[in-house]
């Protein structure tokens, strides 16, 4: 019984909700039509994809509690940061599409439903008390104006069938119901992360059989009732245009690299906004092609976006030249700094090792004590020399970060200083090779300067994951006054900038220091 | 003493071979990766398996890893792990099972051929041979150490390399006994069981030493 009254409930709020919906789609989709011959459209759509998501949750939470689903529609789309991805990212969401799916449904199919099962039930339950009311309101039962009791009376049976149907509907309504709330609002916490290209060519694919289905059966209701004007071209073209949108997206994100994606998107959305104009214009009235001006608007708009894009690249190129004669300048300085290690170094180290083992063979006859004495001398030497070139290879590229990761190098740099330091590292996906040594290097720089200068006692290293770039961040407690325009630092910041990243510094003079890196894991 | 050795650098692996055939061991197998390491210390059964930790095809810590397979499929032979720097992950992964016949020195160690002769013939015979700076970044990381006196410090570091009391007591310039009670106050301050039997006190004091690196 409970559970009768709660699925009668949720048909019934199909009314409310319905109409809400259709406010929703409504307003959102000419509001983006209209705006997509402006930047605005990116604002548009986001709050678009809201309120979509608002209504969606909205009935998502009335479902979970009258139908029992568990079912948590999310509010925004995930994606790459920037302006104009966020809203190729609401148009690549397949829960975007899925939730308005949903509504359309939950607002023509559940309208329906609703009315039905509703009008049955009232009718029946009238039918049934009609010997109870017939003397105050004699009505037309068929078509017999039902005036006596004993007519009155033949209302009961006709009220238990109706009674009986109605009840027998609950629990196939119920079941349609929640198919279609958990496939539509549930499956997959897509606000949490990017969907893969396999789910997002499935959303669409989805979209597109909706498509043909829906139009499908209003062309057989055409066909099978008046066969006057032909009424389902509006559906054909009002349902026409997110599905080209969003099949554009999906063909853009697919073929187009990243930098034109968005131009690709605008571009294509703009033509098919033109065709939408121009079928509404074909199928009215046919006279005067007013389609012109919106269309000469968004080319304008379309010509506006490729202007600022391909100004941005030219940003972009310098910015990208700059970093890169920075980062070769950086090598170049590397290459030579290790060149002097090795000179004054190790190579030193082997000719004064040559030289005593020289001397220890002249000897060897003539003064067998002293020839022992440089020998053991040599192997010193030689020992001093592995050392430095340990150290050396160390600070090129340590084994142990590439065998073991950020976590255990970064705890084998903390074991060899003598400062306490407290090592948290939460990274779940190994970054790609370049930012993780940058990393790493940012934690060995500022290690080494802490111990050097800060008089400090305690550092504390995190590196953790924000978004889709890493960050390192070094704090000691020593008497700060680091000058971030100093050899170590400076080579350091030209590294993470030729990777995209940021290292600020922040060092008052009493200290603390921080040391921030964020470097960017690409996509 | 019967040992395998396995490095891929030739220079390296001959030399070896003539330092450990001078010292009276015999070296029934000088191979250059790890899968053959493995098959021939499964064929050989030999006392010691000498591995470097950066062996063909991937050129990383296939070493470390054919060493912790053999643990596993030849309990019996001792693996003492040489490579040209050394980290303390490496030795926590070895020596997580906690038995002994297990050894991990740098390279620069075999110089010192009388050493490294006695490190072999320690992990052939079930002890263990850690190198000093392994010891150091242990010690480093372990606060209660406090407790310990600088002296017991130095006999603890000693005794983490895997060395027996005489070897202390010779390299410290002290008498057995000397050493002995030095032993008998570390064991005290740290918890430990005291035992006569060198290997077993020193995987003791390393269990000890690696639970304050976690």
């Amino acid at each position: 019984m409970g559970r009768t009254l709660r699925t009668l409930a949720f048909l019934l709020a199909a009314v409310p909700v319905g109409a809400l919906a259709l406010g929703v789609l409504i307003a959102g989709w000419v509001a983006v039509s209209v705006l997509a011959i402006t930047p605005l459209v990116v604002p548009a759509l986001v709050a678009f994809r809201a309120a979509v998501g608002g209504v969606a949750r909205l009935d998502g939470e009335i479902a979970n509690g009258l139908l029992q689903t568990s079912v948590r529609p999310p509010l925004r789309s995930a994606g790459s940061r920037g302006f104009w991805h966020a809203g190729l990212n609401v148009l690549r969401d397949g829960a975007f599409w899925r939730q308005q799916a949903y509504l359309l449904a939950r607002l023509s199919l559940g309208f329906g439903a609703a009315v039905a099962e509703w009008s049955l039930l009232a009718a029946s339950l009238g039918s049934l008390t009609l010997p109870i009311w017939y003397r105050w309101s004699a009505p037309d039962l068929g078509s017999r104006h039902v005036d006596t009791l004993g007519r009155a009376l033949l209302g009961v049976p006709v009220g238990i069938v109706g009674l009986v149907i109605a009840l027998l509907l609950v629990r196939p309504l119920a079941a349609v119901s929640r198919l279609l709330v958990v496939r539509l609002l549930g499956g997959g916490e897509a606000g949490d992360r990017e969907p893969s290209s396999e789910e997002r060519r499935r959303s669409l694919a989805v979209h597109a059989a909706a498509y043909a289905t829906l139009n499908l059966a209003l062309t057989l209701i055409w066909a099978l009732t008046s066969r006057g004007y032909f009424w389902p071209e509006w559906t054909f073209i009002a349902l026409g245009l997110p599905l080209a949108v969003h099949a554009l997206s999906e063909v853009a994100a697919e073929r187009v690299s990243p930098t034109r994606r968005s131009l690709a998107v605008h571009g294509g959305a703009a033509a098919s906004a033109a065709v939408f104009f121009s079928l509404i214009w074909a199928v009215t009235s046919r006279g005067y092609y007013w389609p012109v001006w919106p269309i000469i608007v968004l080319a304008l708009s379309v010509g506006i976006h490729a202007i600022s894009e391909y100004g941005r690249r030219g940003r972009r190129i310098s910015e990208l030249e700059s970093t890169r004669a920075a980062a070769v300048e950086q090598q170049e300085t590397e290459l030579e700094r290790i060149e002097r290690d090795l000179h004054d170094g190790a190579q030193a180290r082997l000719v004064a090792l040559g030289m005593s083992l020289g001397m220890a063979e002249q000897k060897l006859a003539t003064d067998p004590a002293a020839a022992q004495e440089l020998l053991a001398e040599a192997r010193k030497g030689t020992r001093e020399a592995l050392e430095e070139l340990r150290s050396l290879a160390r600070g090129i590229h340590p084994p142990v970060l590439a065998d073991r990761g950020l976590e255990a190098a970064i705890a084998a740099l903390a074991n060899r200083t003598p400062l306490q330091v407290n090592v948290a590292v939460d990274v779940p996906r190994r970054p790609p090779r370049p930012v993780e040594t940058a990393a790493y290097f940012v934690a060995a720089e500022a290690l080494a300067n802490t111990g050097k200068h800060a008089h400090a006692t305690q550092v504390d290293i995190a590196v953790h994951e924000e978004g889709d770039a890493l960050v390192v961040q070094i704090v000691d407690d020593g008497d700060g006054g680091a000058d971030p325009g100093g050899g170590g630092l400076r080579g350091l910041a030209r590294r993470i900038e030729a990777l995209d990243g940021r290292l600020d510094v922040i060092s008052p003079a009493g200290g603390p220091t921080t040391i921030r890196a964020v470097i960017p894991c690409g996509s | 003493m019967r040992v395998v050795i396995a490095e891929d650098l030739a220079l390296l692996r001959d030399g070896l071979t003539r330092l450990l055939r001078d010292n009276g061991f015999d070296v029934v197998a000088a191979v250059a990766d790890g899968t053959a390491l493995v098959t021939t210390v499964l064929l050989e059964r030999p006392d010691v398996a000498i591995v470097d930790v950066r062996l063909p095809p991937t050129f990383r810590d296939e070493g470390v890893r054919a060493a912790l397979m053999l643990r596993e499929r030849a309990p019996d032979t001792g693996v003492l792990i040489v490579s040209q720097y050394v980290e303390q992950a490496y030795a926590s992964e070895l020596l997580a099972d906690g038995r002994g016949g297990l050894g991990y020195l740098l390279k620069d160690r075999i110089m010192d051929v009388d050493d490294f002769v006695a490190a072999v013939h320690r992990v052939g015979s079930g002890g263990t041979a850690l190198d000093p700076e392994v010891v150091a970044q242990l010690l480093s990381r372990r606060k209660p150490l406090d407790v310990l006196t600088p002296r017991e410090l130095e006999v603890l570091a000693l005794m983490a390399e895997g060395r027996s009391n005489t070897a202390i007591a010779k390299q410290l310039v002290l008498t057995v006994g000397a050493v002995e009670k030095h032993v008998a106050s570390i064991l005290t301050k740290l918890r430990l069981p005291p035992s006569s039997e060198d290997h077993r006190r020193v995987l003791a004091v390393l269990a000890y030493l690696r639970g304050g690196a976690d």
